[in-house]
């Protein structure tokens, strides 16, 4: 008998963990203020969005679609990566809004095909993973899946989120003060991709990845084509969902931090799904009676700036918070999010040498 | 090498053209005929992924797979046991992607049971006429073999994105409530032909199989015309490709899997033979999965 291992050794080993290899972000280059969307609504809202929601500007795109804002956000991420395009194994596209032209929703072909086209990623698998905003988060934990089965060595989830549409829909269509599309109003434009691959150092990458549907509460947010007339629109009974998301989110949060064998204190940075300013301080107030204790100021928001870009808004704020010097190697982050379905998902993870890498990248040009 | 196996298959079948159901109702149909053939419980499905395209109300958000994961009931709550429930959208290759990233995610230790389910309606009020596709659902519970030798070998996709427009499919946000627009080049089912040769060399070539010991070819039920010419494109006799166009339609998603449920019915799905289920998708896709019974 080898005394050296203990009797009853785990059959599995541990899984690999994956980390953030490479990090791509692009933001339409057009400012649209809140005043000036509310100015377009045909019934201007009474209440003060910008004050409720602390949402003061968000970029729009013009003349590019939501597969464009995937296909740039996707070359950036390779141009900062060590693997080519026609190296990746796997594309996973998660965008909600698939916008690909005007007055359009395409189902196929899947916007993941339309990315790898304009790439040349020839040997990618390919395919869309739609999760509401949680679909980034989904994106990694599918490719996560596949790497950790040996199906993949590097993958990349990228999304491209065009989501005035639906804004406009609902700044034409809105009736009254207390209609459902008024949440659309909160939405902005961006693309994001991320290359993955396995970390060499267990010390780094994903810890966990933890997403839950708790389906029983499917309606409280839902977005197809309106019945009203043109258009997509998005409906959100925006206060029920907060409860509810509320009511669970700090089981999950503190769920998350005890899976990882971490604290409060080991945290650098919380990134949650950045819907809007006042939202993200009633979540957290809600995390600090479930734990009873004040979780330090490490929140970190962007919504003031970029609004709610879905599926992007995480690795937006990762952007920001490299852009601006405060993410540095070594950082321990918690991911937050909370989607309609609802699905809730918490990710940690610690970053190698990706924020110095991707400051350097941008400064040189890029 | 572990492998994962479809442990229980449930269909919701074309109805009759006087009786329409959703595509939400087309999915939870067939995911409780499998339910309801399984050594599982619901409760115990852990991951449910959704690989429908054409959906009730055209809609975008939330996953229709969570609007499933409720109506089957299975683990609806945060507390206890726990689901996670996505859509995977890739055409006609759709389904086979769902059970190749379940079994990722099962051989790597995420899950223990996971359900892939699709399903295709079209609720608008004046289709489209290219839209042929007869409403219908599929689900599949998918785990760990209990041995090497049975379940799925080796999946293959091959892409050729240079066709990317050779069929696509959007909803027109022009009108209210949206409408399909559906387009298929002439040339479609000539490219899956050309390209379907390659796909299954690949998976014979990597599970070691000769053409022989594959007991049968399930493909999608594209149509009558193209299993016609199918088995040759491909290197198997005619008997060897199932052809079960005079019953089936082409009904998207589910295509593969419908076939596969008719082909049970065979002698041909019994322990120790063969199968080689092929889907042909947007994209254009062409998926090729091996299956030991």
């Amino acid at each position: 008998m080898n005394l050296t291992q203990p009797p009853h050794a785990p059959v599995r080993p541990a899984p690999a963990k994956v980390k953030i290899e490479s990090l791509g972000v692009y933001l339409p280059d057009k400012v649209m203020t809140m005043e000036e969307l509310l100015s377009s609504c045909r019934r201007r809202p009474r209440w003060d969005l910008e004050r409720i929601t602390g949402i003061r500007e968000r970029r729009v795109a013009e003349g590019e679609y939501a597969a464009d804002l995937a296909v740039q956000a996707a070359r950036r991420a390779l141009a900062m990566s060590r693997y080519r395009a026609e190296e990746l194994d796997v594309l996973v596209c998660t965008s909600i809004s698939k916008h690909n032209a005007p007055d359009l929703f395409a189902f196929e072909p899947s916007t993941a095909v339309l990315v790898r086209k304009a790439l040349g990623a020839k040997k990618a698998l390919v395919f869309d993973v739609v999760n509401a905003c949680a679909g980034m988060i989904n994106g990694i934990y599918v490719v996560q899946g596949l790497i950790r089965a040996g199906l993949a060595r590097c993958g990349m989830v990228v999304s491209g989120e065009q989501n005035m549409p639906l804004a406009a829909t609902a700044a034409r269509q809105m009736r009254h003060d207390f209609d459902g599309q008024i949440a659309a109003l909160t939405l902005g434009d961006c693309g994001a991709a991320l290359v993955l691959d396995r970390s060499e150092d267990e010390r780094i990458g994903f810890h966990l990845l933890d997403l839950v549907t708790g389906a029983k509460h499917d309606h409280y947010c839902f977005s197809k084509p309106s019945p009203r007339g043109p258009g997509g629109m998005l409906v959100t009974k925006a206060s029920g969902l907060q409860r509810k998301g509320n009511e669970h989110f700090p089981f999950y949060f503190k769920h998350a931090l005890d899976q990882t064998g971490w604290s409060l204190d080991d945290l650098d940075h919380i990134i949650p799904h950045q819907v809007s300013v006042r939202a993200m301080q009633n979540s957290f107030k809600a995390v600090k009676r479930f734990l009873g204790t004040d979780a330090p100021d490490i929140v970190r928001c962007c919504a003031d700036k970029y609004a709610n870009t879905t599926t992007t808004s995480h690795f937006l704020a990762l952007h920001d918070l490299a852009l601006h010097g405060e993410l540095q190697p070594g950082h321990n982050l918690l991911l937050v999010s909370g989607a309609s379905g609802i699905v809730v998902s918490h990710a940690t993870l610690t970053l190698d040498d990706l924020p110095e890498r991707y400051r350097a990248h941008l400064a040189g040009g890029a | 090498m572990p492998r994962c196996r479809i442990e229980s298959l449930g269909v919701s079948l074309p109805p009759g053209p006087l009786f329409r159901r959703g595509s939400i109702a087309h999915a939870v149909r067939a995911g409780r005929a499998c339910l309801e053939s399984s050594h599982y419980n619901r409760e115990d499905v852990r991951v449910l992924v959704n690989a429908g395209i054409h959906r009730d109300g055209h809609v975008c958000e939330p996953a229709m797979a969570a609007y499933i994961q409720r109506r089957l009931d299975i683990n609806v709550e945060f507390q206890g046991r726990r689901t996670l429930a996505f859509d995977l959208q890739n055409g006609g290759c759709g389904m086979l992607n769902a059970a190749q990233v379940l079994s990722a995610l099962l051989l790597s230790g995420e899950a223990q049971v996971g359900m892939a389910v699709a399903s295709e309606a079209n609720g608008d009020r004046r289709p489209a006429p290219a839209y042929s596709y007869p409403p219908s659902g599929a689900a599949a519970l998918i785990d760990l073999s209990p041995r090497e030798s049975i379940g799925f070998g080796t999946f293959a996709f091959h892409t050729h994105d240079e066709f990317s427009e050779l069929y696509t499919s959007v909803v027109s946000l022009k009108v209210a409530r949206g409408r399909i627009e559906l387009r298929r080049g002439a040339e479609l089912e000539e490219v899956y032909l050309s390209k379907a040769r390659a796909v299954v060399d690949e998976v014979l070539e990597k599970d070691g199989l000769r053409r022989e010991e594959v007991a049968l070819v399930v493909p999608a039920q594209i149509s009558k015309g193209f299993l016609a010419k199918l088995p040759e494109a491909i290197g198997f006799p005619k008997e060897r490709v199932a052809d079960y166009s005079d019953t089936l339609a082409d009904t998207l998603s589910t295509s593969t899997f419908l076939a596969l449920h008719e082909a049970m019915k065979g002698t041909e799905c019994a322990p120790g033979k063969t199968v080689l289920l092929l889907a042909f998708g947007s994209g254009v896709t062409i998926g090729a999965a091996s299956y030991r019974w």
